[in-house]
């Protein structure tokens, strides 16, 4: 039985309507039970976010000075992108993708599974193997869409039959080192089979390259913090310090790439 | 509103149930870390406790499992894991509850284990399958965590359990004593 229901949920675009059902059912549960809890944890994030607020200030002052510059430069860049797209008579690259903002209304409650159900299912447009971002960088991906909900694998996740995301970085000589993210230990992330990892200098940001089919290019995954060899000594294992909000997700974005696979 | 009566217990678990993904997901700052990680389960609590309270009930058992399909549905996406532990822990705990000491401590105790129990049936069940593939050491360091939540958990709903299942036994005809 444990078998067979998970083949389906790996296989299958959306799960059966009982199940469905089901889910959907209990999410909308979920929700008002999440309300008072909601309230709760909300007053004591509100407090601990005032004590950081002095910090968070001077560091957004700073970062407001030159804020003005860069908008007018992404502006400019976005123009001029728009108007190099439609000199190549092309529609839709690999980099275009639409946003949709959800909640967090729980997580599985046993632990080791990396799993979160999110507010938003099929009627908002989510479908499976959609990538999921929250904080700063991707934090996973879809693995089951309802109606109304949806199930969140972690990119952290140890489930062997997990799809992998496939990224790039850029090297110290300027080139693209392409590879795919692994799971290294418990909430650690590796950048495996890369074929040059020396010219990868620490601190280096890794990013999705939109070739798995699934993710759009240009998403932050994290940042190179060692390179090491692999069990074996045969190939380079990128270390990399996951740059999403893996631990304390409550608002997330799930990202609709626009071009076909 | 007899009828209803009947199902107190079975709406109050499946609540329960839900209860367990929120406050894991309210808590996963405290609960979920890296190297070591505590389960959070209301449901075990509860099943253990209407188990060793109304042990003759059989429905109790298919309450338990109907509970255990709907946890998996919501918080996996595959049958198998919460459907057979839910029952089988209830079955197990109906057949040796007249042996056991009808105490508070002892009752303690019990939680622990089952708490203990569903922790390992789930550990093997990703061994076996391959979803996750957590350590030995990484079960071994989550037993304490969990039981320190179990503790907290069985201190909290009690007295709430007790009560609902003397009051209330899951689909027993509530005009038997009139």
């Amino acid at each position: 039985m444990l078998s067979i229901t998970v083949r389906m949920r790996n296989n299958r675009k959306s799960p059966i309507f009982i199940q469905k059902l089901g889910n959907d059912t209990m999410s909308i549960v979920s929700q008002v039970v999440d309300l008072p809890i909601r309230l709760i944890s909300g007053g004591t994030d509100s407090v601990q976010e005032l004590v950081n607020a002095e910090n968070e200030n001077d560091h957004l002052k700073q970062q407001v000075t030159s804020l003005s510059q860069t908008k007018a430069r992404n502006n400019a860049l976005e123009a001029e992108n728009v108007q190099l797209k439609d000199a190549l008579k092309l529609k839709e690259t690999l980099t275009d993708y639409d946003i949709v903002d959800a909640s967090v209304i729980s997580r599985s409650p046993d632990t080791w599974s990396d799993l979160l159900i999110i507010n938003k299912g099929s009627q908002a447009g989510l479908k499976k193997n959609m990538p999921v971002m929250s904080g700063k960088g991707v934090i996973g991906r879809i693995i089951e869409v309802d109606a109304t909900s949806s199930k969140v694998e972690l990119i952290t996740s140890t489930d062997k039959s997990a799809n992998r995301f496939s990224v790039e970085a850029s090297s110290t000589n300027g080139k693209k080192v392409h590879g795919i993210i692994s799971v290294y230990g418990k909430n650690q992330l590796a950048f495996t089979q890369v074929v040059d990892s020396s010219k990868l200098k620490k601190g280096t940001e890794v990013y999705t390259s939109g070739m798995g089919g699934n993710s759009p290019k240009g998403l932050l995954v994290g940042t190179v913090t060692k390179t090491t060899r692999d069990s074996f000594g045969l190939s380079d294992v990128v270390r990399i310090r996951p740059a999403g909000n893996l631990n304390d997700a409550s608002v997330v974005s799930v990202i609709k790439r626009k071009v076909a696979d | 509103m007899t009828t209803v009566k009947r199902w107190y217990i079975g709406i109050a678990l499946f609540l329960t149930m839900i209860l367990d993904g929120s406050l894991a997901w309210a808590f996963q700052k405290i609960i979920f870390h890296p190297d070591f990680g505590a389960a959070c389960w209301f449901s075990v609590v509860g099943i253990t406790l209407i188990a060793l309270r109304n042990d003759l009930n059989i429905n109790n058992m298919w309450l338990a499992l109907g509970i255990g399909i709907l946890a998996d549905m919501f918080y996996f996406g595959y049958l198998g894991v919460y459907t057979v532990a839910f029952p089988l822990l209830c079955f197990i705990l109906q057949k040796l509850a007249r042996f056991l000491p009808e105490t508070f401590w002892f009752r303690l105790i019990i939680c622990l284990v089952s708490y203990l129990f569903v922790s390992f049936y789930v550990f093997m069940m990703y061994i076996i399958v391959g979803t996750q593939q957590p350590t030995l050491s990484s079960f071994l360091l989550s037993i304490v965590p969990s039981w320190i939540v179990c503790m907290l958990i069985y201190f909290l709903s009690y007295t709430f359990w007790i009560n609902l299942i003397d009051k209330y036994p899951f689909l027993e005809n509530q005009r038997n004593y009139f």
